[in-house]
């Protein structure tokens, strides 16, 4: 069938050659991770404190509530508030369709959060300035009203990861409806999950303000209430971290099992079993709570934690960024009846993407005498480059492929047999027409020369 | 970019409401957001002008100017995101193409904030009571981030402006250009008008402040009278400023522009800029008041209506970009909770918020709520409750359906 589709709707491609821009939209969204975890967590650990200092007319806890915000203020809400768009911009630059699939159809999900951001924002601020200064029966309130907002924007957020993964329910792409892509198995074991190890950050981040506190007793107290949360927490939620990977689907059980690297399973346990040995320790002897520690424990959470846990969780929906029908490299891989979205895979197998894609230089449309590598080169620009770097750096480079065979003529054999006919399970489809995959293999084979020119 | 490559790149999921609305919330909190970053900015200023002057009562304003420009700070940031998602979501083949051109310097402003806010911090934990040496300079670093991070914004959204020229910024002689290390367009004018703009909103904020002190600290009529004149001066002279700015503007607009200096979008933009000339005359603010700030967010508003219609002139009347053609897939339940959780949940809990800081920050000890103030905090606390509790009906049954 020969499709007449004049142009597509392809954004340029922002190349960055050093991390990849996958890699800096990882950074980005792992220290917001980091905050935003914590501060969620600390809401809850405050509110609960609050109340009890309320309840009990003890000042001394509405002083550690008032110091936690602040340090949450400095901390999670100056890094998390910032790096929150951060993530946006950095995925805009990164995956910007993927990015605008997910805006255009939770658009009023995410407007939704940020009137409890908002809230949670105004919140803090109240906690620290009003502690001590109004009746405690408002301080609960203002309390409780922070605490729940900031779960609420964790609620929400759970639901578009969610729905980045995987739609919840099959019928989504059939009938729309944004309950359906938000709401399924994964969303209700991730909030669980989430909430638990949010718990774990907030402990984790208490220890650092406790180990300030001068009264001997009062911090002693401090240091095993926080132990206790941190260590059932992390308990929970590594059994509903478990549960939530049952309920993920078969591809993504199988890219976990294949394409993760061997030492993910054995980090996740290592630092879950470290954590719990921490606050375990503390509860024994909390006297050794100290500044450089808990700083120390966050830091291990962020690196051996946070971060290949979020890899994972990237790993596991490709080829895909968004709802199982945006590829990683911008293409609409699957049609969506119930918003009218038509897979573009016929269309470029049809016409080809020099064809097709709106930001390919006129000279470069035609491949022929002259402009085979640069064509070669603008293909794996808008193919490859989101997940690989086109040289010896970055992510997956092209550089370390193929065993290092610069054999033109192999390299096109494995991407005729593999890549354009859609046989690797992590990889997108890449439909080029022959001309393209004899450019691109030119191109690859060349790279040693052409990184040489264009470094 | 002609039209169909234009309309091409708009996200094939649709929209889940017609484009009006969120064009209407763009303007809105954009509007809010401005204001936000306007108050941030002159506050800083004049944190740092206090901090660096042996007068007593610039020395005394930096004080509550720093608090001021922490806490605007948060609030551009987070009233920041409503237009940052609308805009995406209206206007998404201008601010992601823009973007990608342009991402070194996307992903720039996200560290040059973050260090501006942390150097303001800085600021306020060392030198809070007037400023040490190496803390005044941190807060003079902050304010020159701000700007970068303003600048860095402007240059955005004017390359959005210039579909015509995008290929030409990323394939310079038909050859990929993909570092996105370039900053391709910007118009200085357009930039400093809304840096000058901080000025006239800065002043009529003073001029708030000086209305709400005067409960507080009755006794300190002197200085309160100061920080009123200084309000004054700022609306009036902030105000000639920005005319002069917003002419440079208008005399350095693109071909694509043409005629709408003329326009009566222009023509009311000017008008609110002559409206905070003439708000210290007009509402005789010696001794301050509220007015001055409300006729300053009024005149705000105004300016991002004339600053739409200028997108749109160049957009629909240049290249014949319609918006109102986006296709729409109607989704009721998000619209629904939206505005449902925006005007239950947000109108109370902000209100109750507003209420009691304000209350508490006027009375001299510990505040006891009054019976109405109380009132609405439980009426946040009960919006909260229900609508997390329709989260879990409504997810329980969409996976038993």
């Amino acid at each position: 069938m020969e499709y007449t589709t004049e142009i597509l709707g392809l954004y340029p491609t922002w190349y960055q050659p050093a991390l990849g821009s996958g890699w800096v939209l990882g950074i980005i969204a792992v220290i917001h991770v980091l905050a935003s975890h914590t501060s969620v967590g600390a809401a809850l650990v405050s509110t609960w404190l609050a109340t009890v200092a309320v309840r009990r007319n003890r000042p001394e806890l509405l002083e550690y509530v008032r110091r936690y915000g602040v340090f949450l203020l400095v901390f999670s809400y100056v890094l998390g508030s910032i790096t929150g768009p951060g993530i946006w911009f950095s995925a805009t630059v990164a995956s910007p369709r993927g990015l605008s699939a997910l805006i255009h159809s939770y658009v009023w999900w995410w407007a939704t959060e940020w009137v409890f951001f908002f809230i949670e924002v105004v919140g803090i601020y109240l906690l620290v300035y009003l502690a001590g200064k109004v009746d405690g029966r408002s301080y609960l309130k203002i309390a409780w009203i922070f605490g729940l907002a900031s779960w609420a924007t964790m609620l929400i957020i759970v639901g578009i990861l969610s729905f980045m993964m995987w739609p919840g329910q099959a019928r989504w792409f059939t009938e729309g409806g944004t309950l359906n892509g938000f709401f399924g198995p994964y969303t209700f074991a991730q909030i669980l999950s989430r909430t638990c190890f949010m718990l774990m950050a907030a402990a984790l981040a208490g220890g650092l303000i406790a180990a300030y506190i001068r009264d001997g007793a009062f911090r002693l107290e401090m240091t095993r209430k926080l132990a206790w949360v941190g260590m059932l927490s992390a308990v929970l939620g590594a059994v509903f971290f478990q549960w939530g990977l049952t309920t993920l689907p078969e591809s993504a059980q199988l890219l976990m099992k294949t394409r993760l690297p061997g030492s993910f399973v054995p980090t996740m346990w290592a630092i879950l079993t470290e954590i719990v040995i921490y606050f375990a320790a503390l509860l024994l002897r909390p006297g050794a709570l100290n500044v450089p520690l808990a700083a120390g424990m966050m830091t291990a959470l962020l690196i051996f934690g946070i971060w290949p846990e979020e890899r994972a969780r990237e790993s596991m929906r490709k080829p895909y960024v968004a709802g199982q029908f945006v590829y990683s490299n911008q293409i609409i891989a699957r049609d969506v009846p119930a918003l009218g979205v038509k897979s573009e895979l016929p269309a470029l197998e049809s016409r080809g993407m020099l064809a097709l894609h709106p930001f390919i230089p006129e000279r470069l449309r035609r491949i022929g005498e002259g402009n085979e590598l640069e064509a070669g080169h603008a293909l794996a620009i808008v193919y490859c480059s989101n997940c690989h770097g086109l040289g010896t750096t970055g992510t997956r480079p092209f550089g370390e492929m193929f065993a290092g065979n610069r054999d033109a003529a192999d390299i096109e054999r494995f991407i005729k047999g593999a890549l354009v006919t859609g046989n690797m399970v992590n990889m997108p489809r890449v439909p080029l027409r022959d001309g393209e995959a004899h450019a691109l293999a030119q191109f690859i084979a060349s790279l040693p020369l052409w990184h040489s020119i264009t470094r | 970019m002609d039209i169909e490559t234009l309309y091409a790149l708009r996200s094939s999921s649709g929209l889940p409401s017609h484009p009006a609305i969120f064009l209407v919330l763009l303007v809105l909190t954009w509007t809010l957001h401005m204001i936000a970053v306007h108050v941030m900015l002159g506050s800083t200023a004049l944190a740092l002008t206090g901090a660096f002057s042996s007068s007593p009562n610039w020395r005394r304003l930096a004080g509550p100017m720093l608090d001021t420009a922490k806490v605007a700070v948060s609030l551009a940031i987070v009233i920041g995101v409503a237009p940052l998602l609308f805009v995406q979501v209206i206007y998404d083949p201008f601010w992601y193409v823009s973007n990608v051109l342009s991402a070194r310097w996307a992903i720039a402003f996200i560290v040059v904030l973050l260090v501006a806010y942390w150097a303001m911090y800085h600021h306020y934990f060392v030198g809070k009571e007037g400023g040490s040496a190496t803390s005044r300079w941190s807060l003079a670093v902050s304010l020159a981030l701000l700007l970068v991070a303003g600048f860095i914004m402007h240059a955005l959204t004017s390359q959005a402006l210039r579909p015509e020229l995008w290929m030409a910024w990323y394939a310079p002689e038909g050859h990929l250009e993909t570092a996105g290390s370039g900053i391709h367009e910007f118009n200085l004018g357009r930039y400093l008008f809304f840096i000058v703009l901080a000025a006239p909103v800065t002043g009529a904020w003073l001029l708030g402040c000086r209305r709400y002190l005067d409960c507080r600290e009755p006794r300190d009529a002197p200085y309160l009278d100061w920080i009123a004149g200084l309000g004054n001066k700022l609306m009036t002279a902030g105000g000639f400023a920005a005319l002069i700015c917003y002419a440079t503007w208008m005399a350095t607009l693109p071909d694509s522009a043409a005629g709408f200096p003329v326009s009566l979008w222009s023509i009311a933009a000017n008008a609110s800029i002559l409206l905070l000339i003439v708000t210290p005359a007009w509402f005789r603010s010696a001794s301050g008041g509220y007015g001055p700030f409300a006729a300053a967010a009024g005149a705000v508003l105004l300016i991002a209506i004339a600053r739409e219609a200028l997108r749109h002139r160049i957009l629909f009347g240049t290249h014949g970009y319609e918006l109102s053609t986006y296709p729409v897939n109607l989704d009721w339940y998000s619209n629904a909770l939206f505005c449902l959780t925006f005007a239950g949940v947000g109108g109370f809990a902000i209100a109750y918020s507003l209420a009691i800081s304000w209350e508490a920050g006027k009375a001299p000890g510990v505040y006891t709520a009054s019976p109405r103030v109380d009132r609405l905090g439980g009426f946040a606390l009960a919006a909260l409750l229900v609508w997390i509790a329709q989260y879990f009906f409504f997810g329980f049954l969409v996976m038993t359906r």
